[in-house]
């Protein structure tokens, strides 16, 4: 009955199984790098702005220290040590007292910066000249208030002036032009009649003429003869170059003492000015960069700025190196390489995708530095990011006023690029993408084992719900065995169907001893009725011949096969456990019942087809028989007249077939197998016959204590039905 | 002196109309409704058969238990079972208590009589050896007592109850005839016989020959129509 019923219900699509659903809602693992992404922005902020406040204090303790300063942002004072342009003077600072005497040894170790100027270099220079005839060596220096400068000249001939000339060259001299901030040039020419002092005059434009007479004494220079030439010491106060001047030094010589023509014009610098040999002066002061020197590290550049945004000073220097990568060697550091390559290139996606494009940071960058200049000379300390231009990394700049008095004198700026950071952030990040990884696989693996273990579970208990209930929907076993002890929901469902089955079982029992007590209750009364009808015909011989007294028995007899017919197949299951089997042969039997069917129903044309012989089958030879009876009724009632009903024999594989076939009304296909279920019956009602449904029934459990299967079809060459009943052959045959 | 039967049924009119035909056939007849008292009153007066419901008032058994108590105090008193319980269990548990018959109801009440008065024949002869004798029925080594319904295959003694008798007379008479099952539902002499009953009194008198000769095999069965004593 449960069978039937399960088809009727179309089976439903099947879902995804629960496996399949914890493994999606697993998915949400995949929060977890987000969310450590998440974390390590964050992080990066955290530390950037930490590397700031650190960068700011470094600019403010930096500026303290240049606070109250002004002489280190004189113009002539403070000078940068690594960069200025290649036309700048520089001016060192001089260990000793310089004797104006021609004696070099006093400059010390400055010697050594000495520059030489022979006309290779970019120098200006006359149209005649050539190295041999002029070159010298020239350095710049400064103690205390003066500034000195040496230089060295070698010249073929060194011609002195003539005294009775009035232009002032035509003797070999020294020029020394400068240039205050608001443009005027004042001109000096430095000349000797004889080896010692050199006298000094203010020149004029030509350099020709002194603009006076008077020789200038503020300028002192020394000019002693050497074997090569002559060298030159000179000192200037350092009022006469004030801020913003700039200043130029030519040497001209002259080498024919009757023409006394300047042959050669040698400037002292690169790249002078169109006419004028002006250049910067900037004195090398290492005040500034001993002061920064000390704050000097690899990782920052601290730079010094005055008012005019001018480099005073840079010392330190920006590191942006990356590790170089190692080619893997070993299979471990293989799977390594490979797994950290993996991991920078996840890092990369999502670290670089933020990161703008070149283009857009170096067009920033002035344009943002000035602003940020601009507000620091305000007053206000700054701090600012902006992408490396090798857009690896961040740099970090802070920038704060150096004041005197409530002046900005200038600026401190400390830059420091961002890869430490970076490079924390990098490893944070992979180390949160391997532990999402491995996390994600543990839990993956974890709910996987979970779901399965679940899944075999609830699999075990549907098995043995299933297999608690025979198709025919009785109960096997009302106790479940599977998952019963287990504590959970599916304990707790295993139990309640064990509660379930029991309750069915209980009332199935009840059900399947219903016909039995009924027809026990019924018989008893019966039995009243059948006695008492036998004793009222002894006492009242009158009624036996009445034709009532006839009905009344017939309605017995009747009552008595319904009860009869209700036990026999309950009864049939408990005989069938009792039966012994026997080898006989299948067509021996069913022959000889077809003969004794029609001595029984003469009117009935039965046939009989035997196609293979013998077929030996176990069994119970009687019951078979009986199958045999209720098969024939059936056949008989359902076909008309003396239509012929065929008995067929044949084997198929290893079974006897047995084939009942019969002309009449067909089978509606809604039946199928449910014909062979208890209580269930086709046709018309008989007055004679009672018809309970069961004869199919028994037809079915004989079939199936022979190990043998039951069909009802419809017949393909006319209309009509064909029941078949396949068994086992026995070994034997 | 009228011959008592002692009726033992928990339901009054079925015990009533018993009563009241078996007292037509001229048998002194008492009556008992439940196995306590029926126990009681033939333990004092014996009767000379009883005749047993197997479901007395609550008791299931209670006709079983009742007839092995009987068996203790008599052990030849003939009972009969007349019962609405129709199993081959049941028929194989009274039997096996040495009952003498064991009917179903409905029972038609002329059929009980004469089945009453034929064990009754039955014990006379087994005590008096005398009266007009039947002719004893030989048929090889069959040899088939009408007076005494007793059977023996070999000169060995076959135990079987009335209607078991009755049955192998029934086929012995005309060897190679078949008797049908409407033919041996005649002759058990019960109202309403099914083909199954008849199937198993044929098997268990099969069985009981089994047991004095493992290779008996003269009752043929003829499928579907009946069976035959085979022919010589």
């Amino acid at each position: 009955m449960s069978r039937s019923r399960r088809k009727r219900i179309p089976p439903r699509t099947r879902g995804l199984s629960i496996r399949t659903k914890l493994l999606l809602v697993s998915l949400a693992l995949l929060l977890i790098p987000w969310m450590g992404y998440q974390y390590v922005r964050d992080m990066k902020g955290f530390l950037l702005q930490g590397q700031e406040n650190a960068l700011s204090l470094t600019a403010r303790a930096v500026s303290t220290v240049l606070h109250d300063r002004p002489e280190l942002f004189d113009p002539e004072t403070g000078a940068p040590q690594l960069i200025g342009e290649p036309t700048d003077i520089f001016a060192y600072p001089l260990p000793n007292h310089i004797r104006l005497d021609g004696d070099p040894a006093d400059w010390g170790e400055q010697l050594d910066r000495m520059g030489v100027f022979d006309g290779s270099q970019d120098q200006l220079c006359g149209p005649d000249y050539h190295a041999d005839a002029l070159s010298f060596g020239h350095l710049v220096g400064y103690r205390g208030p003066y500034l000195y400068v040496l230089f060295e000249v070698t010249d073929e001939r060194l011609i002195f002036r003539d005294r009775t000339l009035r232009r002032l060259d035509n003797s070999d001299h020294l020029r020394l032009s400068l240039q205050s901030p608001g443009g005027d040039v004042t001109r000096y020419l430095l000349t000797a009649r004889q080896p010692g002092r050199m006298s000094v005059y203010l020149m004029d434009e030509s350099w020709r003429y002194p603009v006076t007479g008077e020789p200038n004494y503020d300028i002192a220079a020394e000019l002693v003869p050497t074997e090569q030439g002559y060298t030159v010491e000179m000192r200037i106060p350092r009022f006469l170059v004030g801020s913003q001047s700039r200043l130029g030094f030519v040497v001209a010589d002259v080498d024919d003492e009757e023409k006394r023509r300047v042959t050669s014009l040698v400037a002292a610098t690169a790249r002078p000015e169109e006419h004028e040999p002006l250049n910067r002066l900037l004195l090398h002061s290492p005040e500034i960069a001993k002061i920064l020197r000390g704050l000097n590290r690899p990782v920052a550049r601290i730079w010094v700025l005055d008012r005019q945004q001018r480099v005073r000073t840079v010392v330190g220097k920006l590191s942006s190196d990356q590790e170089p990568e190692t080619s893997p060697q070993s299979a471990r550091d293989y799977v390594e390489f490979w797994y950290d390559a993996l991991l920078r290139r996840i890092y990369e996606l999502i670290v670089l995708s933020i990161a703008p494009t070149l283009e857009q940071i170096s067009s920033e960058i002035s344009l943002r530095n000035d602003q940020v200049f601009r507000k620091a000379l305000a007053g206000v300390p700054q701090t600012e990011r902006r992408p490396s231009l090798d857009r690896h990394s961040e740099i970090l700049m802070a920038v704060h006023p150096v004041w005197t008095g409530d002046r900005v004198l200038g600026l401190v700026v400390v830059e420091q690029s961002s890869n430490e950071v970076l490079s924390q952030q990098k490893q944070v990040l992979e180390n949160v993408i391997s532990i999402t990884v491995v996390v994600l696989l543990i839990i993956t693996v974890a709910l996987l084992m979970f779901a399965s273990r679940i899944t075999l579970r609830i699999r075990r208990l549907r098995n043995a719900t299933e297999h608690a209930i025979t198709p025919d929907g009785r109960v096997r076993d009302p106790h479940i065995h599977a998952e019963r002890a287990a504590g959970d929901e599916i304990g707790d469902l295993s139990r309640s169907i064990s509660g379930m089955l029991a309750r069915l079982s209980q009332y199935t029992s009840y059900l399947e001893g219903l016909p039995d007590t009924l027809a026990h209750e019924m018989s008893n009364p019966l039995n009243v009725v059948n006695s008492s009808l036998d004793n009222l015909q002894q006492e009242m011989p009158l009624t036996q011949r009445s034709k009532y007294m006839e009905r009344a028995k017939n309605g017995i007899l009747r009552l008595r096969s319904i009860l009869t017919n209700l036990t026999e197949a309950a009864n049939l299951e408990e005989a069938l456990q009792l039966e012994d089997r026997e080898e006989f042969d299948l067509v021996n039997l069913v022959s000889s019942y077809v003969e004794g069917y029609r001595l029984s129903h003469p009117t009935r044309n039965f046939e009989l087809d035997v196609r293979d012989s013998p077929l030996q089958i176990q069994g119970a030879p009687d019951h078979i028989a009986q199958m045999l009876d209720k098969l024939a009724d059936n056949a008989v009632d359902f076909s008309s007249g003396d239509s012929p009903i065929m008995v067929r024999l044949d084997r198929v594989n290893n079974e006897a077939r047995l084939s009942i076939l019969n002309e009449g009304p067909v089978l509606p296909s809604t039946m199928g197998d449910r014909l062979f279920d208890p209580m269930v019956s086709l046709g018309k009602k008989n007055a004679k016959q009672s018809r309970l449904g069961l004869g199919l029934y028994v037809v079915r459990l004989i079939a199936e204590f022979h190990r043998g299967k039951v069909q009802a079809g419809n017949r393909s060459d006319v209309p009509g039905a064909v029941f078949t009943v396949s068994f086992p052959l026995a070994r034997a045959a | 002196m009228s011959r008592q039967i002692a009726i033992v049924e928990d339901d009054p009119d079925q015990r009533d109309n018993y009563a009241d035909a078996l007292a037509a056939a001229g048998y002194s007849v008492k009556t008992y409704g439940n196995r306590a008292e029926a126990f009681a009153g033939m333990k004092q007066n014996l009767p000379d058969l009883a005749i047993l419901d197997i479901m007395l008032e609550d008791e299931m058994d209670g006709g079983f238990d009742l007839c092995r108590d009987l068996r203790a105090i008599a052990p030849k008193l003939p009972i009969i079972f007349l019962t609405a319980r129709d199993t081959d269990i049941d028929r194989v548990s009274g039997l096996r208590l040495d009952a003498w018959d064991y009917l179903t109801k409905p029972v038609n009440l002329q059929f009980l009589a004469v089945r009453v008065s034929s064990l009754f024949r039955i014990v006379e002869t087994l005590h008096t050896e005398t009266a007009e004798l039947e002719a004893i029925v030989r048929l090889g080594p069959l040899q088939l007592d009408p007076n005494s319904m007793s059977v023996r295959w070999d000169s060995h003694e076959v135990n079987l109850t009335l209607t078991e008798f009755w049955l192998v007379q029934a086929l012995a008479r005309r060897p190679g005839h078949v008797k049908t099952y409407e033919n041996l539902m005649q002759v058990t002499r019960q109202s309403y016989v099914e083909r199954n009953t008849i199937n198993g009194y044929v098997r268990r008198i099969r069985k009981k020959f089994k047991e004095v000769d493992p290779g008996f095999s003269m009752i043929q069965t003829v499928f579907g129509v009946g069976y035959r004593w085979q022919p010589e």
